[in-house]
Order: C-alpha cells, then structure tokens, then sequence
C-alpha cells in the first residue's frame, strides 16, 4: 500500500462524479484520495436527484452531449459490473397543447442532431405507449434510450471499487486550505495534509469555494433546490415509461419517474436560491408538483404519497464544466448542474485523460478490479429460496415494506465505504425507503447501526449529520 | 387435500380470522414477529383465549416469519435462516396498522435528524431511557400515550402537537387545531413551526415524534391493492378494543365462508 499522505490525484467531493473519477483512476498506475466533507457518500445533488440516466439532455455539440452520448449505450454493462439497479425503460415527453406539440417537433429535430433515438408519436400511440398518460395528450416523443438508476447506489459503488482499488475515501474531511510548492500541492483537511501533484474539483455546488482555496479561477456557483414527491410502489407498479413534461425555453419541467426501487419520483421544481443548505420542503411546492404531474399523468394521486424532499444541484455560470483551470494547470474541475449521473462513465474517463494531458502520466494497472461481488436482495431475487443458504440472516427480514433483510443491512455496514448512519444503511439498501417510512423497521437499523458503529441507540447517527436522539 | 388459507398477521384481528376460517378450511397463520398478539402483545388474557382456541380449531402457526411475495396460490416467507414458499389458497392479510408518515400529515419542511415514526421511539425508549429534552408529539393516536408517558418518565418535557381540538392528557405543553406543520432543523431539529388559530408559531424542541392517525400497514408485494387477486385485507383503522379487533377478523371470515358455500 502506498504512503497515504502522497498522493498523485486528490479528488474534493464525494458526489457521483468524484467517486467516478476515483474510479477510473483507480485503475490506473496513479496514488489517489478522495475527500468528502459530509460523513457519507453521495450527500448533496447525487441523492437529490430523479435518478434519471438521459439519453439526451441538451443542444448538440457541446462537451455535455458528447459524454451524455459516450455514457449512455453502457449502462448495462457499467451496472452489472457495479450491481447498480438500472432499468432502460425508456422515456415519453408529451405535449398537452399544440404549442407543445410544436416544441416537441422541435425537440426532436435538437434529438436528432445530438445523435440520439427519438420518435414522434401520435395521441394514440402515445396511450398505447403509457396508458397511464392523460387522454389530452395530443402527441409524444418517446426516447427509448433514457433509463432509470440509482444514483445512490451508482455513487457509492464507484467509491467502493476505487476502495477496493487502494483508494484513500476520506469521508468526514472537510477541505480547509490548498497550498502550493512548486509542483506540489497540499490539501489541508480538518484531519489530515494531503501531499499531492493534482487536485479534481467535484465539489458540486462548492466548487466556487474549492476553486478560491486552490487558487484557481473564480467561478459561481448556487444552489438550485428542486423539491420532489415521491409516490409508493403500489403506484409505481402500474407505470413502465419516464414521462416528462414538453421542454420550455424556461425549464426542463417536472417529470413523473419511476425508480429503480419501485417507487416513482415527481419533480423536480427549480429555484435558484442563495443558502446552500436549504432543503425544506414547502406545501404550496407540494401541490404545484402534484397538480403538474397529474396533468401528465392523471392516476397521480396524492393518497400515493410517501414523502417529500428537496434537493440543490449544483448550479453555476457554467452548467457543464470539465476542464482544467485556467489559472491552476493541476487542478480540474469536474461539475454538472443536472447531468452529473448522466455523464458520469464518460466524465470519468475524460478526467483521466485531461490530467493525463497535464502530466499526470497514469497507465492503466494489471490485475484492477472492475467489478464488485454482486450482494443478493431478497425482494428482487428471482430465486429467493436458496439465500439462507449464502447467509442465515436472509431470512430475517427487516424492512418490511422493502424486504431489507439483516444480512443486505449487515454488508451495507460493513465493507470499505460502510454505512455509519441509518440514513446510510438507507440509501444503500433501501431500508425505510417503503409506504411506511421506517415505522416498523427504522429501530432495528437503528440498532444494526448502533452495534456496528459502537454507538447507543440515542447516539448513533440518524443522518449523515445528526443523532437519533440529542 | 386443498391448500390452506393463509393469514398473514397474527394481532387480535388476524386471530379472530384464523379461529373462523379454521371451521372451514385448514389454515395457516403467519408473523413476522415471534410471539403472536401483535401491537397487542402476547400475554394479554383477550389474546391467549384467541390463541388456545386456534389451537383448538387446528389452526397451523407459523411465528418469525414475514410475508414477502404473494402470487395467487403461493406466499413466499422468510423467517429464521429459512425462506419459502407455502402453497396457499388465498391470502388474508391482517397486518395491521402504522402511525401516520409525514407525507400522511402534509408536514412539510427540513428532514433533519431526530424526527421519529412513534412506533420506533417506542422501541428506543425502551432501550435508553433519556433520548430528548423537548419531544414534540404530534398528533393523537394510539401510540402517543404510550411514547409521551416513557420519555416523560425519563426526564422529556412533552409537547403535544394535534389537528383536533381536544387537548392530549399526556402532554406538558399543548397546541391544538394546527392546520399546517413545518419540521425546522438543518441538521437537527429545533423547532415545529405550527399555524394554529390563524398564528404561526415555532415550538422549540429537540425530538419530535409522528403519532397521529394509524394507517393499514401493507408490505406484501402482490398484495397490495384492495383488488390483488386472491387476496382479502382485514386491518380494521378505528381505534377500537382488542376484542373489537378479533371480531372485525372473525367477521370478515364468516362473510367470506358465507359467499362461499357456508359452513362445514
């Protein structure tokens, strides 16, 4: 193992991108850290997202398109090699008026140009399509290629096989200082000093804050809350296509998403806003989500509802950035206000290159790791009679809406990018993520938890900043 | 020989519907939990007379194991170190019943740390004696009693938080009519943020607890919807008594082996 102060690579941010850039470069020749402020994984817009892996997002040749082109034909490979739920169930944006029917002939024209599928439908075939989207619908555009994920999973999957590559993955290191000398660099954390040659930003919506600690540009960013309802499994069941709302030259709008879990995710709004940690939920956004998806999709309704969040991507005067700094030759920044998941294979694997092209002179490594042990679920286990035979506690299922068992539970604490709160046990096993929100369940984890991490039921972490009890 | 019925649940109403299915049809009786008797508990006289006489009835038991998968004509369980499927020839489900969610309440505003179903503060209460200095309970249902006398026992001040007007028993301090409730706390909570009476107000707190009105708790994939096939739900919500419980079970047993051919 080498000396885990000197590293070749020190990536800021913990996200789905910097854990995919660690990824890569884990299997190359390089030494890398990654540092993440929170005390998880994937705890800003890599939670807060629909989730959503686009086949196309925006105009043609743009860098964005390009890695959104490059990422999306693998996600089924990149998936099983990772054990990341996906499923391409292909999108359906539906215009409820003729002006949207006109900007959907529109969109597919941008469609085309990008180089993506897309087809034009008309009403009829649109229900034919999704007979759950509503009768006014006057025409489709269904986009076979978008697929659904889960950007949690997807996250922490990446940091895990980096780990398994010899990865530093410093969770609860908040970045303090970037000095320089000469070739060198230190990131100063609050726990440690980090000997480094290059430094990745994927710090989402603080990469303004990183770039100034580093020297680099200036760069601004804000948080762009988007608030989400989620509907239950018994919903979800019946919907089998994305359905998005008909782009406007104001917004991508809010979708109806089904998830990889089960459950189906409406949103997301956009506000930009100031405070970088506001995340409340309000009842008027509530409503105004419920009665957009509803014009979409009219079975939405709000009996269904399991939860409210809200969510900040990482918004800036730039939307897509992948480059290196103009000012800083070693430091590269690697930020996507809405796409991050979308491109995140393709960024990585131009990440690499770009330091590469900086000097960094990383090859890739005989004898990495490509893919983690698939961990066996019992609710989508298509044999599920023989896994007490991998592991007795199978058979002790714990979430009952979600059947997380004891055994999911005990390998999400376990490992090297283990759960160290019940919100982490959550998001990598889907515990509590059922109709009930952990009404039954969420005390046994708290439990698991408490024993893994040597806590007491009162003082084990909740969330990824809070106790269970004060 | 034709499969059993299967009832998954085994509290006072999936006992009551055991006990009648059972003069008819062979019958299994299935809990995750160990014991029978559910949130009523087991040793309870009410329960253990339900429990002798499903025994008499012949009645099949099978204890720690959860109800996963139903397809019509099989349940999949899992239970200690072994899962299954049983051949059933319909599936009522007793299961029971959960506070209220947030999204339930339409409460709205920060997720931070340190808000709790009742159900699972009931279990950490029971663990830790000392868990908040300020617990907001909101609302008024059957396990609010229960959370606010053992946190108040361990030393909390007790909130009560309630959309009714009736002012709780159990509480310290009380809002009621509150017509829209806010969570505030970033990475804590600190605060309920309640309209009452056409007033906001923020309400310090360092724990709050969701205890209003129970909902039917169904967690069996293929048995979700009140037209799953083969399927029969049984989770009466009104708070009733535990005998109340046992008869809704019996009740909607007898109803079903009247549609069906009638008694043996």
């Amino acid at each position: 193992m080498a000396d885990h102060s000197q590293f070749d690579v020190v990536i800021v941010g913990g996200g789905v991108l910097g854990a995919a850039v660690a990824e890569r470069l884990s299997r190359t020749s390089a030494r890398v850290a990654l540092v993440e402020a929170e005390t998880d994984l994937a705890e800003g817009a890599s939670k807060g997202n629909a989730g959503v892996a686009v086949s196309y997002y925006g105009a043609p040749d743009t860098q964005q398109t390009q890695l959104i082109n490059a990422s999306n034909p693998g996600w089924e490979e990149l998936t099983g090699r990772l054990d990341v739920p996906f499923r391409r169930l292909g999108g359906l944006m539906v215009a409820l008026n003729a002006d949207e029917g006109q900007r959907l002939e529109e969109t597919l024209a941008e469609v085309h140009a990008c180089g993506v599928r897309g087809e034009l439908l008309m009403a009829r075939q649109v229900r034919d399509t999704e007979p759950l989207v509503s009768e006014n619908a006057v025409a489709g555009l269904l986009l076979p290629d978008e697929g659904v994920i889960d950007p949690m999973r997807l996250t922490i999957a990446f940091a895990w096989l980096a780990a398994a590559n010899g990865v530093s993955i410093r969770l609860g290191e908040r970045v303090l200082g970037i000095e320089h000398d000469g070739d060198l660099s230190s990131v100063i954390t609050s726990c440690s000093r980090l000997c480094t040659r290059f430094v990745v930003n994927a710090a989402g919506v603080e990469a303004d804050h990183i770039s100034a600690l580093a020297g680099g540009e200036t760069l601004r960013t804000w948080p762009r809350k988007g608030q989400y309802v989620v509907l239950d499994r018994a919903f979800g069941e019946k919907l089998t296509k994305i359905v998005f709302s008909t782009h406007t030259l104001q917004t991508k709008g809010s979708n109806v998403v089904p998830t990889t879990h089960g459950s189906v995710l409406l949103g997301p709004t956009a506000l930009d806003i100031e405070d970088r940690d506001d995340r409340a939920t309000d009842p008027e956004t509530v409503a105004w989500i419920l009665e957009h998806a509803r014009r979409l999709v009219p079975a939405t309704a709000g009996a269904y509802i399991m939860k409210t969040f809200a969510a900040n991507r990482p918004a800036g005067d730039e939307t897509h950035r992948l480059r290196i700094d103009a000012k800083q030759p070693r430091l590269v920044h690697v930020t996507d206000r809405s796409a991050g998941v979308s491109i995140s294979p393709a960024a990585a694997e131009l990440t690499l290159e770009l330091l590469n092209a900086a000097g960094l002179d990383a090859c890739d490594r005989d004898g990495a790791l490509d893919a983690l042990p698939r961990m066996p679920r019992l609710r989508t286990n298509p044999d599920p009679v023989v896994l007490t035979d991998v592991d007795p506690l199978y058979g002790q299922v714990v979430c009952a809406c979600e059947h997380v068992t004891a055994a999911e539970i005990n390998a999400a604490l376990a490992g090297p990018v283990a759960a160290t709160s019940v919100d982490g046990v959550r998001k990598r096993t889907g515990a509590a993520y059922g109709r009930c929100q952990g009404s039954l369940c969420q005390a046994g984890i708290s439990f698991l938890t408490a024993m893994s991490t040597g806590k007491g039921p009162a003082s084990v972490l909740q969330t990824a900043r809070g106790t269970v009890g004060s | 020989m034709t499969a059993p019925y299967l009832v998954v649940g085994a509290g006072p109403t999936g006992l009551g519907c055991a006990v009648e299915l059972a003069t008819v049809y062979p019958v299994e009786l299935i809990d995750r939990l160990p014991v029978p008797g559910g949130e009523a508990g087991w040793s309870i006289p009410e329960v253990t007379a339900l429990m002798a006489e499903a025994r008499h009835r012949g009645v099949r038991f099978r204890l720690g194991n959860a109800g996963v998968r139903w397809e019509p004509g099989r349940l999949l369980v899992a239970g200690p170190g072994r899962i299954e499927w049983l051949p059933g020839e319909r599936l009522f489900y007793a299961g029971g019943l959960r506070p209220a969610t947030a999204a339930d309440q339409s409460i709205t505003g920060d997720r931070p740390a340190g808000v709790l179903p009742a159900t699972v503060a009931h279990h950490l209460l029971a663990a830790q004696n000392r868990m908040w200095d300020r617990l907001a309970v909101i609302g008024d249902g059957p396990w609010a009693t229960t959370v606010a006398t053992r946190a108040r026992a361990g030393g909390s001040t007790i909130i009560a938080i309630t959309r009714g007007c009736k002012a709780p028993a159990w509480a310290d301090e009380v809002t009621t009519q509150a017509a829209q409730i806010t969570i505030v706390g970033r990475d804590r909570v600190r605060a309920v943020r309640v309209r009452a009476k056409q007033q906001w107000a923020d309400i310090p707190c360092d724990g709050v607890v969701l205890a209003a009105d129970p909902q039917p708790n169904r967690n069996v994939t293929g048995a979700l919807h009140d037209d799953s096939p083969g399927v029969a739900f049984v989770q009466p919500v009104h708070p009733v008594s535990v005998v109340e419980r046992g008869e809704a079970g019996r009740r909607t047993a007898r109803s079903w082996i009247a549609a069906n051919g009638g008694a043996r």
